[in-house]
């Protein structure tokens, strides 16, 4: 397949009659041996899967060749061997589900109902297999032909019961060597049970059956809690031992152990294997080839302070394959792999650009429309059914329009240049393009005005492809009056177009950091490195922040000799300014342009920037339960950790210890997991054991989250005979002083007795709590949740980063977050950071955004109240003092106080209100 | 009314509703050919002018999604 040819309008596959499975879909399907990846993959260009296609295996067919009008079918491709000479390398190979076929126990090998959460997931895609209808049998590519297809099919029936079960090829040595946990399991269970049920409708019954939950993610505890308590999930803590199936329903039965120690026999119409995530033997050696060494578990080795670098130098890693997790920080990962490969090649910055020639741009104000009209054939897509040259004579009868031409491909490079010489040789002034999606092919168009020196708003797209001619294939002639309206339309629209200007955004490549703990420290020694100019400001008299009171990190490294380490980096670099003692007073102005205020005890400076990285952290809750304060063998973890680093004698005299975990965190005041504290607990038990072998070490918690290669620690902590018990929070542990003694009492969860552990330590795991600083949410308009931490741009995509442009964020003031999550995140604030600061010189706004006729405009406010992204303001100085102005920089498009302006003072450029008026009106023509 | 006679005039935002639009023609979904859609760059650019003038030129119903 010539990718450069091909047009994506998928006529291969239309006939194509070599078939496999479609992986995208969980092989639930087959695919064409001619395929496209995905629908919505882009580029939408077809490939040929040479194990299937008879052409390339038996020479025969060749129907795709015959049928492709755009000639882009090559049998004659060849494997090719490409050379790149590269600085650094990022390795992101990804994971592969686990294959539950060889647990006999589960039969999803033989089970046509048992399947695995990837199956799932695409039964409840819209654009999956079943588009988003749950049902029973997915896994049957139904062949009506086929006569045991066709009894099974008659039995296809929606679920009303269906079962998870988590932990399938992860926290398990004993059926396969997985012993890690896969961290994302917990929660795609709970939100496919929740879609399910929005599905199916309400009515059906959702189980998961689990081990601990683990939901510490950002907003992942609220999620757990209202699917328990709103959506009437059941989470059953058990570990189901095997599937049994009826022969007759193909109905599962299965057996199972509740908390209480009772057998429960119950069935289900469907069950789900929460599978866990696993690196591939192909990527392991592959790995090998690159000389960079793994865990026992097989992803990257990396340190918690270099936490995307590999072994190798050069070589730096992100996703799953650097550890296992979920889409936030994959995506940080992938920022701060960026952010770490750019650090090693900043020399070379800017030395293999090229400049691009510019065009000089005709001036067409105050003309008369000529537009030019260019309808696409698409080959066959557009033509097969609608009527193209029908459309174009039809073209040319609408006002303004000076010419209209019929294109075979009007995207391909011979139409392009032809419509570069049309524009020149008729004095064209606006163009419309009658053909696929402006999503895609718009900026192309626009290039091509460019060329031929108009103004690339001058330019108006319109639908006749996705919109038309591919979803009314059966009605040529309706298509063919669709397609001629929406013209009509467009035509009338690109009259109204008017050249815009898209302004230059100057920006200030001064970055400030807020906050000199690790993820703030991290930030700022990576702009440095990058050659920008950083002030670090820090409120408290030295660097370091919280992980001064660390001992040691979850793979044991040492905390202070690294941190020691960065201070010293940190102070020792020219590019960056430390100021200590010092508080922000106030902030001023925009991505790019921002001024504050800087106080210190003695003075106050003014300090101007383009970049703000936010990074102010959280700090250990002081526990008001469990009698602390009252005994001073009741510490907090952070307090155990300073016994630690002070080899405290008081360590050799104990004789048992307890932790009691969740205090302050996962309760109705504070209803989020606070990360790191079920780690390092497990941690320092196994430090208590390592010193005193004998000693008594009981931790008391509700869910053990040692999510991803933690679990590790927790099997270990259990090998060495560390007491785990359970207790749920409305029955929470209670500690007594009496006599001298430290007493902790509560019901053990296995014996279902009370149990009175006698204590020399009493360890709480305190939650971490952000700052909740609103004035500094204020300066730079970002918000707060109701918890206080800061809230990204995107939960998912954006997660360093806030709505405001130029403002980022990292460390535990985002969430609460261990040493490695913190500084990878330092790093993705950066990367992201630098994407802008790299720009310096090339960053415009875009032409499409609002501007305010002042003479209109009632100061009423509406604009500056509405915006989300403070774009409006009321103007301070001129002619027009008190009336609405916009900034441009930060202006986004969307017309909301457009729509919302009483006055009819604001225009939204591209998209104004007499443009869309004038779509309607075109359209009322033909009604 | 007459079935074939229908129009319905779509709002749709750029970002997810358009895009949506686009992905119902790529998987080949065929659906009446009676709404005609205009693009916006979002859901917060419409304006109750937008509908009621849809609706005097003679729209049946107005669609308007984001």
């Amino acid at each position: 397949m010539d990718v450069n040819l091909c047009v994506g309008c998928g006529a291969c596959t239309e006939k194509c009659p070599g078939k496999f499975d479609d992986g995208y879909n969980a092989d639930l399907k087959q695919r064409t041996a001619i395929y496209v990846e995905y629908p919505q993959a882009v580029p939408l260009k077809y490939a040929i899967n040479p194990d299937v296609c008879l052409k390339l295996t038996k020479d025969k067919c060749g129907i795709c060749e015959e049928v492709c009008p755009a000639k882009a079918i090559d049998y004659t491709q060849k494997e090719e061997r490409i050379t790149l000479n590269a600085g650094s390398i990022i390795f992101s190979p990804g994971f592969k589900p686990f294959d539950p076929s060889r647990f006999d126990n589960y039969q999803y090998a033989n089970f046509p109902n048992v399947v695995t959460s990837m199956e799932f997931e695409r039964i409840l895609s819209a654009t999956g297999p079943t588009m988003g209808h749950v049902t029973t049998f997915p896994k049957l590519p139904l062949n009506p032909k086929k006569k045991q297809d066709k009894l099974l099919a008659e039995k296809r029936k929606d679920p009303k019961k269906i079962a998870w079960f988590q932990c399938v090829g992860s926290r398990d040595i004993n059926k396969c060597d997985n012993a890690y946990c896969s961290s994302v399991c917990c929660m795609y269970a709970i939100k496919e049970a929740m879609i399910a049920k929005e599905h199916a409708g309400g009515n059906l019954d959702c189980s998961i059956f689990f081990m601990d939950m683990r939901t510490p993610g950002k907003e992942f505890e609220k999620y757990y809690e209202n699917a328990k308590k709103k959506h009437g999930i059941k989470f059953i803590r058990s570990r189901v031992h095997s599937v049994t199936e009826n022969s007759e329903t193909h109905d599962l039965n299965i057996r199972y152990v509740d908390e209480k120690g009772q057998i429960i026999n119950d069935t289900f119409d469907m069950i789900v294997l929460s599978v866990g995530l696993e690196i591939t033997q192909e990527t392991k050696e592959f790995a090998q080839k690159l000389g960079i060494e793994l865990t026992p578990s097989g992803f990257c080795k990396t340190s918690s302070f270099e936490p995307v670098t590999s072994s190798r130098d050069g070589i730096y890693v992100s996703g799953v394959f650097n550890k296992p997790k979920d889409i936030p920080e994959s995506v940080l990962d992938a920022s701060a792999a960026a952010s770490a490969a750019g650090d090693a090649l900043s020399a070379a910055r800017n030395t293999l650009t090229k400049a691009v020639e510019k065009i000089p741009e005709i001036n067409v104000v105050g003309d008369r429309p000529k537009i030019g009209v260019f309808i696409c054939d698409c080959g066959s897509n557009i033509k097969g059914v609608v009527d193209c040259a029908g459309v174009t004579e039809y073209a040319k009868t609408l006002p303004y329009v000076e010419f209209a031409d019929e294109a075979m491909y009007a995207c391909s490079q011979d139409a392009q240049n032809k419509m570069v010489e049309y524009i020149k040789e008729k004095n064209l002034n606006r163009i419309v393009v009658a053909a696929c999606t402006p999503k895609t092919h718009e900026p192309l168009f626009q290039e091509t005005l460019t060329n031929a020196g108009l103004n690339k708003y001058l330019f108006e797209m319109t639908n006749i492809r996705n919109h038309n001619s591919w979803v009314h294939k059966s009605n040529p002639e309706i298509a063919t009056q669709k397609a001629k309206d929406l013209v009509r339309m467009a035509v009338a629209k690109a009259a109204l177009a008017e050249p815009l200007k898209e302004e230059k955004i100057n920006v200030n490549d001064t970055v400030m950091v807020i906050g000199g703990g690790l993820a703030g420290m991290t930030s700022a020694k990576s702009l440095a490195l990058q050659g920008y100019k950083t002030h670090l400001i820090e409120k408290k008299d030295k660097l370091g922040g919280e992980a001064h009171k660390l001992y040691k990190t979850s793979q044991g490294e040492d905390v202070q000799t690294h941190l020691n380490e960065l201070i010293k980096e940190i102070e020792s670099n020219a590019n960056i300014t430390v100021h200590c003692n010092t508080t922000l007073e106030n902030v001023d102005g925009f991505v790019g342009n921002f001024k504050s205020t800087l106080k210190t005890d003695t003075t106050s400076f003014a300090l101007e920037y383009g970049v703000a990285v936010l990074a102010t952290g959280a700090k250990a809750l002081v526990p008001t339960e469990y009698e602390y304060g009252n005994d001073d063998r009741i510490i907090t973890s952070l307090d155990l950790d300073k016994m630690f680093k002070e080899n405290d004698a008081k360590l050799d005299q104990l004789n048992s210890a307890v932790f009691i975990q969740c205090v302050g965190s996962r309760q109705p005041d504070r209803p989020y997991c606070s990360r790191v504290c079920c780690t390092h607990s497990v941690d320092n038990a196994i430090e208590l054991k390592k010193r005193k072998p004998g000693i008594d070490v009981f931790i008391l918690y509700r869910d053990i989250r040692t999510y991803g290669e933690r679990e590790l620690l927790y099997k270990k902590a259990r090998e060495l005979g560390v007491i785990f018990i359970r207790y749920d929070r409305e029955q929470k542990p209670e500690v007594v002083l009496d006599k001298g003694k430290l007493l902790v009492k509560l019901n053990d969860h296995v014996l279902n007795q009370p149990v009175e552990i006698e204590a020399d330590l009493l360890t709480l795991a305190t939650a971490l709590v952000p700052r909740k600083d609103e004035k500094l949410a204020n300066f730079f308009k970002v918000p707060l949740n109701d918890e206080g931490f800061f809230v990204e741009k995107h939960a998912k995509l954006g997660p360093a980063e806030f709505a405001t442009s130029g403002v980022f964020v990292c460390g535990s003031g985002h969430y609460p977050k261990p040493v490695n999550e913190a500084i990878t995140q330092g790093r993705a604030a950066a990367s992201r950071a630098l994407t802008l600061l790299a720009k310096k010189d090339n960053l415009f706004t875009s032409g499409t955004i609002a501007n305010v006729d002042s003479m209109k405009c009632s100061q009423c406010g509406v604009c500056v109240a509405i915006c989300p992204y403070s774009a409006p303001r009321f103007a301070t100085e001129g002619r027009f003092a008190g009336k609405a102005e916009i900034n441009a920089v930060l202006c986004k498009g969307c017309g909301l106080c457009v729509a919302s302006c009483r006055s009819g003072a604001l225009h939204l450029r591209g998209f104004d209100t007499h443009q869309i008026f004038s779509q309607i009106f075109a359209l009322g023509e033909a009604v | 009314m007459n079935d074939k006679d229908i129009k319905i005039v779509s709002f749709l935002c750029n970002w997810c509703s358009y895009g949506a639009a686009d992905l119902a023609g790529v998987s080949r979904m065929e659906y009446p050919a009676d709404i005609r859609v205009i693009r916006i760059p979002c859901s917060g650019r419409m304006s109750p002018k937008f509908v009621l003038s849809a609706f005097r030129e003679g729209a049946d119903a107005v669609w308007v999604s984001g």
